[in-house]
């Protein structure tokens, strides 16, 4: 009876994805509705979950439920729990999950849905899904060791030592960017802003609750929050509307990066039941409670695409960011496809919870595909938005302008026919002043994800409500990711200043954590600042970086994975890590190399330094630049932006170098080499 | 502190529900217990369980203690999140 639905359940599903494709293929010249595009890569997370990630499974890695897993080996009741498949798969979505997702394939939408769709869903199921599994098995297969101590046993540990530092590097850049699109999202928008600033007593009350009032009620303390977070996303407006505290929470992007920057230090130094914790349940709920609400608003509303296929701008020059199709729609797109910092995660706290090797499939593979599953319809969501609105959000006001009429009037020439009326008429819509130049994603995803839900739920009237309810969905889970990721940063920092100075080392240390801190906050809040006061924009500078650090963290995950294989001798089934890796290395080398080298000034750092320092020794001014300081300081900034990008690339071929060692030494060989766990190291029992 | 007793909640969800009001209190309970998971919460009630089944006879954790080691655990070195 299994077989026969099987039977006829796969190739039922191919055709309904087949037939998916058709329509969004075909459509040509009217709106095609967005539901083929979501029930088309659903068809292919389908398939390729069934037979792809079973091959590999079974064949490529052969795993061995007999095999005892560090969770049955360590079972302690507190970090090791062998979990159950379904609930350990929920958790590690809800860990890899976040803002990334949500703001690539926004921006790579301004070369038409297609591209970005294609790369989404071809490279999660070659690359990204690929990495996450084969990762979370070496770390089970290894006691539930971490990426960088993995590439220390298998490759060396100058390889280990050279992955930490590039890992730092990427933590860095990553809490600048993330940073940078709350600033944007909550500059001059009093309603947002007050929502944002509610969690922070919101996570007090709900932290001292669980501690003090009724220790370890933590579900009690949640109801709470849950309740007084949605007060205050409804009592916003009225702030928002109020003629003194309106003004108030009006804040422009400079003071949001300090407080911010502020934040980071002072919330990463608290104990973490205090707020870190609260604060992550809270964003839990709201991401997946949004996510979940996402898709059925899709499939309910059924809104047609307004963004074409493909646009003008695949040749690179675009208004959102700059760079044709190869390489940088596939680094502007990172997680959903495939994302280096997923090998952390997977590397983390979900090996150390797997209760059989077969659910592997499910967790690694299939948590990838669920991932890959919200930046599809984050790319639906900006792609239902009218084209016209969409470059207007996301074009720099040095190309636009600041006036309705002259942004509707430069958007209008590219063919993407929009008034100044409607411009007006958006943000009166969504509660805002403006919409103009609210780049890094956020604000377009919300305004999408506010015309789905609204037409579902509520009307135009609601449609305030929701764009609010997405930014403080966006913004809480992105403030939790800098005050956890501030705290990783200092560990980090502090273990490698502990190398040259002992003390610095240790974490009980209060000078020294004061120092680690400090320094881990100057080093992204630098960047922040520097995208914040950007004259060019900010986000499209730093969201690169980020990209190409990003995906070259997948590379040297992936050559993990690579070595992986060939030392258990399994180099038949090489190409399963190979050809994603090859893949990443070209896109990510090209990238980085002509982000740095690049004669365009609109690519290359090193040539728009040079442009700018040039005109500013003449005693010229460029726009948008307004004086000569802020020229140098352009200039001075590219210059470094070009150095870590340098950085990266010279981290990802000093770890090709290494792989390809360890991998000859590995083929001479004739028995497996790996260095995993043996299959009958015994159950120690609980400790 | 409280005195609940060793509730081993199942979490086995294909498993027959048991009849009636007790049936629907142990779903409930399961159901819970499944959230604070996915959500990383601590639990309490699964610690329990743990305790009785490994180390029976020894003493427990009070439910505040269990849940302020718990939460440290996850969160004292940053906890792990993706961008």
């Amino acid at each position: 009876m299994n077989k026969l639905v099987s039977v006829a359940l796969w190739p039922l599903i191919a055709i309904v994805g087949a037939f998916s494709f058709a329509a969004l293929a075909l459509g040509r010249g009217e709106h095609v509705s967005a539901v083929w595009l979501v029930t088309a890569a659903l068809c292919v997370y389908f398939i390729a979950y069934r037979f792809y990630s079973r091959f590999i499974a079974n064949k490529v890695l052969r795993l061995d439920d007999t095999r005892v897993t560090p969770a049955e080996r360590h079972n302690d009741g507190m970090d090791y729990v062998p979990t159950n498949k379904y609930v350990l798969y929920g958790h590690h979505f809800a860990a890899i999950a976040g803002a990334g997702p949500l703001v690539g394939p926004v921006l790579a939408a301004q070369m038409g849905f297609l591209p970005g769709t294609l790369w989404i869903l071809v490279g999660v199921v070659l690359a990204g899904a690929v990495q996450d599994f084969i990762v979370l098995f070496a770390s089970v297969r290894r006691d539930g060791k971490s990426l960088g101590e993995m590439i220390k046993m298998e490759l060396g540990s100058a390889a280990g030592s050279i992955a930490m530092v590039g890992i730092l590097a990427i933590m860095i850049i990553i809490l600048a960017v993330l940073s940078l699109v709350v600033v944007k999202a909550l500059a001059d928008s009093p309603w947002g802003l007050f929502t944002i600033a509610a969690t922070i007593p919101i996570a007090l009350i709900m932290g001292v609750y669980m501690r003090m009032v009724r220790p370890g009620r933590v579900g009690e303390a949640s109801v709470i929050g849950v309740v007084l977070l949605m007060s205050a996303l409804i009592y916003g407006q009225t702030v928002a509307n109020d003629p003194v505290w309106g003004p108030f929470f009006t804040w422009h992007g400079t003071q949001l990066a300090w407080a911010i920057i502020i934040y980071g230090a002072v919330a990463s130094s608290l104990p973490v039941w205090l707020m870190l914790a609260p604060r992550d349940y809270l964003s839990t709920f709201l991401k997946i409670g949004t996510i979940v609400a996402l898709a059925i608003g899709i499939y309910y509303v059924a809104p047609p695409l307004a963004m074409p296929a493909t646009t003008r701008f695949i040749d690179g020059s675009g208004p959102v960011f700059s760079g044709s199709l190869f390489p940088f729609l596939f680094i502007t797109i990172a997680c959903g496809s495939v994302s280096g910092f997923h090998a952390l995660i997977s590397s983390g706290t979900t090996p150390k919870m797997v209760e059989k090797e077969s659910h592997m499939r499910l967790i690694g593979f299939g948590g990838m595909l669920t991932e890959s599953f919200v930046a599809i319809m984050a790319l639906t969501a900006a792609s239902v938005l009218d084209p016209g609105i969409y470059f207007a959000m996301n074009s720099p006001s040095a190309v636009i302008g600041t006036t309705a009429a002259n942004a509707a009037q430069v958007i209008s020439s590219w063919g993407f026919t929009i008034t100044p009326e409607m411009l007006s008429q958006t943000a009166v819509d969504i509660g805002e002043n403006s919409i103009l130049s609210r780049t890094g994603g956020a604000p377009t995803l919300a305004v999408g994800m506010a015309q789905i839900l609204g037409q579902a739920v509520g009307g135009k009237s609601m449609e305030a409500f929701w764009y609010h309810f997405a930014i403080l969905f966006e913004a809480l889970f992105i403030l939790t990711a800098v005050d956890a990721g501030t705290r990783v940063g200092r560990f980090m920092i502090q273990d490698m200043m502990g190398h040259l100075y002992r003390p610095m080392g240790d974490t009980e240390f209060l000078p020294a954590n004061l120092v680690g801190t400090g320094l881990c906050v100057a080093l992204w809040g630098y960047f922040l600042y520097q995208g914040v006061i950007d004259p060019l924009g900010g986000i499209n500078t730093l969201w690169q970086l980020f990209g190409v650090g990003n995906q070259m963290l997948a590379g040297i995950a992936l050559l993990l994975c690579t070595s992986v294989l060939v030392k258990m001798k399994r180099e038949r089934y090489v190409w399963v890590t190979l050809v994603p890796t090859v893949w990443l290395l070209i896109t990510t080398l090209t990238a980085g190399v002509q982000k740095v080298f690049s004669s365009d000034p609109r690519v290359g750092f090193i040539a728009l330094a040079r442009k700018f320092s040039t005109a500013a020794a003449e005693g010229k001014v460029l726009a948008p630049a307004k004086s000569i300081e802020e020229m140098q300081r352009v200039a001075f900034n590219n210059y470094l932006d070009a150095v870590v990008c340098g950085v990266f690339v010279l981290l990802v071929l000093a770890m090709c170098v290494f792989t390809l060692k360890i991998c000859r030494q590995a083929l001479r060989q004739a028995l497996p080499t790996a260095q995993e766990i043996p299959p009958t190291a015994n159950v120690q029992g609980a400790t | 502190m409280t005195t609940e007793t060793n509730t081993v909640a199942s979490l086995d969800i294909g498993e027959a529900p048991a009849s009636g009001r007790a049936g629907f209190f142990s779903r409930l309970r399961d159901v819970r217990q499944v959230c604070r998971q996915i959500f990383g919460m601590p639990d309490y009630e699964r610690y329990l369980a743990h305790a009785a089944a490994h180390h029976p006879g020894r003493p427990v954790l009070s439910r505040s203690a269990y849940c302020a080691q718990a939460i440290e655990h996850k969160y004292g070195k940053g906890g792990q999140r993706c961008c």
